[in-house]
């Protein structure tokens, strides 16, 4: 089945990934991320000193300023802060840093769709950069349904999204989904791994008309592709640790 | 979050360099930093890094109705909002006197010296004209953000495409960029801005200040100009008097500069221009 992006022959194909961590000197940690012709910079300062009005006493604000890519931040652009903040609140071993701030600033650098999915991974990337301590990574991936076809599409472009009945965002944390690949290999059976996968969603969003069928569909799709995600996140970061220790040595 | 000021032991090593005749990055003092440019997959779309300063440019247009009293004129707007990824000092939603400064001059450079030709823009008079917009994302702050902004700015006018429109009677087509070549707009002049710093009661001056020489600084001026050698704003908010002969100096030290950044602009237009020749092939 061909695609409308052109450059992709399966529906299940991502587009490439990039990434490049601490691009910004001002920040405490930054990296941007790359789905193709969708970019994400995304800077992270923290812990840092925070306004009486925001101070938590027991554990640390997590603060999110998403910034559209034209024009002035909107309700949606509100949304995605929402989105990201409330998916990262639990992620972040906050406690560890009470009465301070982490501030993530998320700027959108190219938009060609699954800005939310590129958002979040470019702030996990940045918060691993910042050394924000983590309970655990999460790696996102947004798929869309075809109205014409029927037929679940990964990481759609702008252009295919247009012609999509309803699109899901995934979050997947990699704990979850260790031991949902470790079940894989015990069980055969398609069930109890559908059921080790409800776990491992940290946050999902659907917008559009769908079956429950097809939502179960989308997230076990999305489970998979998140997997290589979550790979490239590990290595990114093995490569960026293995520089630093081979600038230290020099 | 406040910025914190140097420590004494910085200011004063800065000082006493610039004094012996050094900067601490090893610039001289009419050196600008290393500039890059990066254009985006899209029309209009420039990051720019100037050392560390790093800020990223995107137009954008749409159509809209003129005003009665200019019928024939587009639109051309700035926004110029500085975001809290450049320094944890910016606030959202909060204009310091800063970002009044930075957005004000950017106005100024580029709009009242009609760099670009808003007449141009009327598609049909009293009724449709295309409205320009450049946003300007500050995302590193090493100081001097208007220059990097300036640049930003320019190179992104001049690397944009709009769309282009028929007009048949009363009926106006606008061609997505498949069915037809996109047109670029028609920039009048490329305006330049360098930024001085000026320490020691006046008697040492600097180009392109990085962030600490802005904290350490005693006064600034900024100066627009173009290849032509024509002085299109000069901005001087405050900080210690200066002479008439220290200005002249100035603008030739300016012009040489703008000389210089203006032919890699064009360099860098060129190239890129080339490289989407091929990829269409």
């Amino acid at each position: 089945m061909s695609r409308l992006d052109r450059t992709r022959t399966s529906a299940h194909q991502l587009r490439p990934f990039f990434s490049s961590q601490n691009l910004l000197n001002r920040a405490d940690g930054s990296a941007q991320f790359d789905f193709g012709g969708s970019s994400v910079l995304c800077s992270v300062v923290g812990p840092a000193e925070v306004k009486i009005r925001q101070e938590k006493l027991d554990k640390a604000t997590i603060e999110v300023i998403a910034r559209p890519l034209v024009g002035l931040p909107g309700v949606a652009d509100k949304a995605r802060e929402r989105s990201i903040q409330e998916t990262l609140e639990p992620l972040i071993l906050s406690s560890l840093h009470p009465r301070t701030l982490v501030q993530i600033v998320v700027q959108t650098m190219k938009d060609d769709g699954c800005i939310l999915s590129t958002a979040f991974n470019a702030t996990i990337l940045a918060l691993l950069d910042a050394g924000i301590p983590l309970q655990s990574i999460l790696g996102s991936v947004t798929c869309m349904i075809d109205s014409e076809t029927n037929e679940i599409l990964l990481d759609p472009t702008t252009e295919e999204l247009a012609r999509s009945k309803s699109t899901h965002v995934f979050v997947f944390d990699n704990k979850t989904s260790i031991a949902g690949s470790a079940n894989k290999d015990q069980a055969k059976d398609q069930d109890q791994d559908q059921d080790s996968l409800e776990g491992a969603i940290l946050y999902s969003d659907s917008t559009g008309i769908f079956t429950e069928n097809e939502y179960f569909e989308c997230a076990h799709a999305g489970f998979k592709a998140a997997q290589a995600v979550h790979g490239f996140i590990r290595t990114a970061v093995q490569k960026k640790l293995e520089k630093e220790y081979q600038q230290t040595q020099a | 979050m406040k910025e914190a000021d140097p420590s004494t032991n910085e200011r004063e090593f800065l000082l006493q360099a610039l004094k012996d005749g050094a900067r601490i990055d090893g610039r001289k003092f009419y050196d600008f930093r290393t500039l890059r440019l990066e254009f985006g997959s899209e029309y209009g779309a420039v990051e720019v890094q100037l050392g560390n300063t790093r800020v990223l440019a995107k137009v954008s247009c749409e159509v809209i109705r003129p005003y009665t009293d200019k019928p024939t004129e587009g639109f051309l707007t700035f926004n110029t909002e500085l975001s809290p990824m450049a320094s944890a000092a910016f606030e959202v939603g909060r204009q310091t006197d800063e970002e009044v400064l930075v957005s004000r001059l950017i106005e100024k450079a580029m709009k009242r010296s009609r760099a670009l030709d808003t007449e141009g823009l009327c598609i049909v008079a009293g009724e449709k004209v295309w409205s320009i917009r450049v946003d300007i994302h500050f995302l590193d702050h090493d100081g001097n953000l208007v220059d990097a902004a300036c640049i930003a700015a320019i190179t992104a006018l001049l690397h944009f495409r709009r769309p282009d429109v028929t007009v048949v009677g009363e009926d106006v087509t606008i061609h997505t960029l498949e069915q037809r070549n996109p047109v670029p707009l028609s920039v009048h002049h490329i305006p330049i801005c360098v930024t001085f710093a000026f320490f020691d009661n006046g008697e040492r001056m600097i180009v392109d200040p990085t962030f600490l020489e802005e904290q350490v600084k005693e006064g600034d001026m900024t100066m627009t100009l173009n290849v032509h050698k024509e002085v299109c704003a000069l901005s001087k908010a405050g900080g210690i008097p200066m002479d008439l002969d220290q200005i002249l100096q100035c603008t030739r030290v300016a012009i040489v500069k703008v000389t210089e950044i203006t032919a890699q602009i064009q360099a860098a237009l060129d190239t890129d221009a080339k490289k989407r020749q091929v990829s269409r092939k």
